[in-house]
């Protein structure tokens, strides 16, 4: 019992380190590459066809090009949803049925139960 | 305070605020999945503010009048068919040549219409539609149990 529970403390120290190493590692050493923060957009949203898109702030331009070319919808978030990853939500509403119909066969049999333990 | 008809009457201050929020809450959350393709928003978080509407009424007036309110038949049924709705608008591409969840007959009207984006807005509406009976039946189904002198009432009338 006490050899599994030191395996298991060095074992999560040893994430502990490698987590705590990998995170510094990565603010000092790699750039960011995309900040938000000069993104114009009432600009993007008025013309998006003349958006300078040299730098990687352009990404967004990119995205609302070529969903306003490939859907016409104005919530780009919609049209991501509903047509580029429509399986995705295919499978997120049939998760939805399938736990609404467990929930209907666990709470209708303790009501049930409860009927049977009173007579 | 009970009546002899089933309905009991709650707190006088949560029965005016149910009465006065109800219809908001529930144009607002009908609003958000209309308008999904074009403002934030869409069919779940629509769906979910509509079904909220049930937890109003059952902390104004109690679960009998909630369960006479509203049948949990047709949502039972409702959230079915929107699943169907889901899958067979997106069975439309096949019909077209394309792949799954195609968008199609999206080249109607200017962009910010509200059909504008073709098969995602009538997706968006099976899915808030699909949403709000589902969660609104689980809703319900919950408030039952929460309920304890439901079934006495039942077997007597």
């Amino acid at each position: 019992m006490k050899a599994k529970r030191i395996v298991a403390i060095a074992a999560l120290a040893i994430i502990l380190i490698a987590g705590l190493y990998s995170v510094i590692f990565a603010y000092t050493n790699i750039a960011k590459t995309y900040d938000g923060s000069d993104v114009n957009v009432v600009d993007l949203y008025n013309n998006p066809t003349q958006y300078d898109v040299s730098d990687p702030d352009g990404v967004a331009d990119i995205i609302v090009k070529q969903n306003l070319e490939k859907t016409m919808a104005a919530n780009n978030v919609a049209a991501v949803v509903f047509d580029f990853r429509g399986f995705d939500t295919l499978g997120e509403s049939f998760i939805l049925l399938t736990a609404i119909a467990g929930a209907y066969v666990i709470l209708s049999k303790s009501k049930k139960s409860k009927k049977e333990d009173e007579q | 305070m009970k009546f002899k008809n089933g309905i009991t009457e709650k707190n006088v201050i949560m029965k005016c605020g149910a009465d006065m929020m109800l219809p908001f809450a529930v144009v607002f959350g009908i609003y958000i999945i209309l308008f999904g393709t074009v403002s934030p928003g869409g069919g779940f978080q629509g769906g979910v503010m509509v079904a909220a509407a049930a937890v109003l009424l059952y902390l104004a007036y109690g679960y009998n009048t909630a369960k006479n309110a509203i049948n949990t038949e047709v949502l039972r049924v409702g959230e079915a068919c929107g699943a169907t709705m889901y899958v067979i608008l997106g069975l439309c591409g096949l019909f077209v040549g394309a792949n799954f969840c195609r968008n199609i007959f999206f080249d109607n009207g200017a962009v910010g219409d509200l059909i504008s984006a073709g098969t995602i807005t009538f997706m968006g509406y099976s899915v808030g539609f699909k949403v709000l009976t589902g969660v609104g039946f689980l809703l319900l189904l919950m408030m039952s149990l929460l309920a304890p002198d439901s079934d006495e009432e039942e077997e007597e009338e």
